[in-house]
């Protein structure tokens, strides 16, 4: 199973030292709460490991450790078992929240961490494409978020504004 | 014919939720095959059958 091996190598590169942390987000993240939608990537979310005395952060250490592992690079992609993987700095003070809250799932005996539904949901409505908003939509029709908790967060970031738009576009007239 | 499709649109957000009660493994099992079926769509020659097949044309 494609995805289920990128769950298992990033767990081997986080026990090897590599990455501190990391959470699946995206589509694969909301895959763990909602029903699978076609995607063609996986975006893993990692805190990098950075050298005393340095401020700067490099994926290359992630790099090195899956190339010598086999795993090639595709453009900004590095593809595990098939799977174009996408490893991304939690930059954002939302990110940095979501990957702290980040809950462990287990897959078959794999565990596996991901952002929460609500993490999720903030950040693609902080992200805004309408693929991203779809995946707010989704989560909202399933009944899969604790509007409460998502509020706070979103107040936290300075998202309040942006659910506002996203209610008056997708959510009053029903 | 009437169609129901209130009906229609019920069953499908009740296989919707079927989905996604599914166990975590067997969703990730469907989006390796979802992805499988996405680049076959993608990777298949753009003339649509209408276009290489002109008996098919209008």
């Amino acid at each position: 199973m494609g995805i289920r091996k990128v769950i298992e190598m990033i767990n081997g590169m986080q026990a090897d030292g590599v990455i501190e942390r990391y959470a699946i987000g995206g589509a694969v993240g909301a895959t763990f709460y909602l029903e699978p939608v076609a995607t063609l990537d996986v975006d893993v979310f990692v805190e990098f490991h950075t050298e005393p005395g340095s401020r700067i952060v490099s994926p290359e250490p992630i790099f090195k450790y899956l190339r010598d592992r086999g795993c090639p690079m595709e453009g900004a992609y590095i593809v595990i078992a098939d799977w174009p993987v996408q490893f991304l700095p939690a930059g954002s003070g939302l990110l940095q929240e979501a990957l702290a809250a980040a809950v462990e799932k287990d897959v078959g005996g794999t565990p596996a961490r991901v952002f929460t539904p609500e993490h999720i949901a903030a950040v693609a409505l902080e992200t805004g494409r309408a693929k991203d908003k779809a995946r707010v939509l989704q989560f909202v029709e399933a009944g899969g978020l604790d509007l409460e908790r998502l509020q706070e967060i979103l107040a936290r970031h300075g998202l309040s504004s942006d659910w506002e738009q996203f209610e008056r576009q997708f959510l009053k007239q029903r | 014919m009437k169609l129901d499709l209130e009906g229609i649109d019920q069953s499908k957000r009740d296989f919707r939720k079927q989905l996604a009660a599914r166990p975590i493994a067997d969703k990730l099992r469907m989006l390796d095959a979802l992805r499988e079926r996405t680049l076959t769509i993608k990777r298949a020659p753009k003339n649509s059958p209408a276009k290489s097949r002109p008996d098919l044309r209008h």
